[in-house]
This record gives structure tokens, sequence and C-alpha cells, in this order.
């Protein structure tokens, strides 16, 4: 079985930042399940100019009581691809679960472009998968917690990027008014 | 600043993390693709790799890996595998 799952959204800042916030966007204080991050491979298509990056990230799951006994380790690896074409100005991340797809697998992709009514925003459409192969009719319940989690998720996320999006306009303020300031609270980040 | 999944590659990684950063805002972001961070990349990802081979992830990110993310047509889709093999309910 698979459910589906759309949105679109903005955010109040220019694409270039949100592409670089994306990169910076864990830790935050709404992904505290982050523990890890690393990049795979990262390359810059000598064609195109499209910057490809593959990301594996390592999350601390918690688990629903009747979850337990199908899951004996909650930790969740996920890899993340995604594709940058700064002449199209197009960010376009794909992510799913490396592992428990039998359980549950969640491919979500999102799409970040230049807001059509608004240059210095960024729309975001996401687009998701969600799909469990389990059977002793359990896979109703699977999937219902898998797309409300999604969800939450989904809101943390976007919360996370606000605040990273935040931090880098106050750092931009601050540089304006105090580069040194401004360079010593800079943060570097996965 | 996050960490690696293997704690020896975190510092590599912080280092990495900080001149891509720098790379993509000040360099790519404006046009200019040039590398600079490469030489600490390769020293990351040496470290990186047998992190993943000890924790026995190599295989699975391998496998996971030969789906095409970006594919321009369907036609790579009927190949992942059985995940997408009961999408039809």
């Amino acid at each position: 079985m698979v459910k589906f799952y759309q949105h679109t959204s903005s955010f109040e800042h220019a694409w270039d930042n949100v592409t670089y916030a994306f990169w910076l966007r864990y830790p935050n204080p709404f992904a505290s399940h982050v523990v890890g991050c690393d990049v795979i491979d990262r390359q810059v298509d000598p064609v195109t100019g499209v910057l490809r990056t593959t990301r594996l990230i390592l999350k601390q799951g918690v688990l629903p009581r009747w979850g337990r006994g199908l899951i004996k380790n909650p930790d969740a690896y996920i890899i993340e691809e995604s594709e940058v074409d700064p002449q199209t100005q197009t960010m376009v991340t794909r992510t799913k679960n490396l592992n428990h797809v039998r359980v549950m697998q969640v491919e979500e992709t999102q799409t970040f472009t230049v807001h059509p009514e608004n240059p210095k925003w960024t729309q975001v459409k996401t687009e998701a998968r969600i799909i469990s192969e389990l059977k002793w009719g359990l896979t109703g319940r699977v999937e219902a917690f898998g797309i409300n989690k999604f969800m939450d998720n989904s809101v943390k996320a976007r919360k996370g990027m606000a605040h990273i999006l935040e931090r880098l306009r106050q750092n931009a303020a601050l540089a304006a008014s105090a580069p040194a300031a401004a360079a010593a609270a800079a943060t570097p980040d996965c | 600043m996050s960490s690696s999944i293997g704690e020896k590659c975190t510092q590599i990684k912080q280092e990495y993390d900080a001149c891509f950063n720098s790379w993509y805002s000040e360099k790519f972001l404006k046009g200019d693709a040039t590398p600079k961070c490469d030489d600490l990349f390769f020293k990351y990802k040496e470290c990186l790799m047998k992190t993943l081979e000890e924790k026995k992830l190599d295989t699975l990110l391998a496998d996971a890996r030969k789906d095409n993310p970006f594919p321009n047509s369907a036609a790579s889709s009927a190949s992942s595998g059985s995940s997408s093999s009961e999408s039809s309910k």
C-alpha cells in the first residue's frame, strides 16, 4: 500500500539563502533527533554546472509501543540526494530511509524555486510517498502513523529551516553594522 | 555544528563543511564553480568510508544508490525493486 502527500509553501527569504540554509539546517532546536550528517559524494557537473550532493543522515528514532516488536533498533539512516542549478535557480532534494524499509519507506522530494509572485521569496513544493509492505493487518496502522509522523516532521523541518534563515538574516544585519562580531558569530554546519 | 556518523571523522568533516559553506555562498551561487575544498573532502571521505564499512553501512548505501534519484523519464522506476510494486492501492 502507498500513501501520497503534496504540499506547497514559501519562505520569505531569497532563493540563495534558502538553499544555503538547507546545508546548514542541522543541528537546529527542532531536529534534536538528528545525531549525524555526512557528505558521501559531491560534485559539480562540468557541462551543466549543477551541484550534485549525496548525504547520509542518522536520526535517533522514537517508536510507538506497538512498533517496538517490529523494529529492534529505532535508529534510522536517511539518504538525501540533491541537485542545485544556479542558472535556473532550482534546488531539488530527495530523501528516503535506508533501513526499516519493509516496515515503512518514506520518500520525500522537495523543489525550491524563486517564488512566482515575489522574486525575493522562495517557493517550496513537497511531494512524499509512504509505503509499507507489512502484512497481518498492520499496514493501515503503520501508514496512518507514518503519514501523521511525516506531517509532524514536516512542520518541524520547516521550523528548523526558518530558524536557520533567521540566524542568517541576523548575521547579515550584524555584518553590515559590525563585521568583526559577525565573523565571530558565523555558524559553519552540515 | 553537526557531527559525523563516525565520531573520529567529526573534526575533519567540520573543517570541510566550513570550506564548503564559504565556497557555496561566496563562489558557487555567484557563478564560480571552480572546486576549492577537494583536498579536505578526500581526507574526510577516507575517514568516513572506513566508518561506513565498520558499521556495515556501505552495502546498504550502495544498494540505495542504484536507483537514479533524478530520472528524467519514468523508465528507471520499474527497476527499483519491490518498493513500488504494490503501489496500485
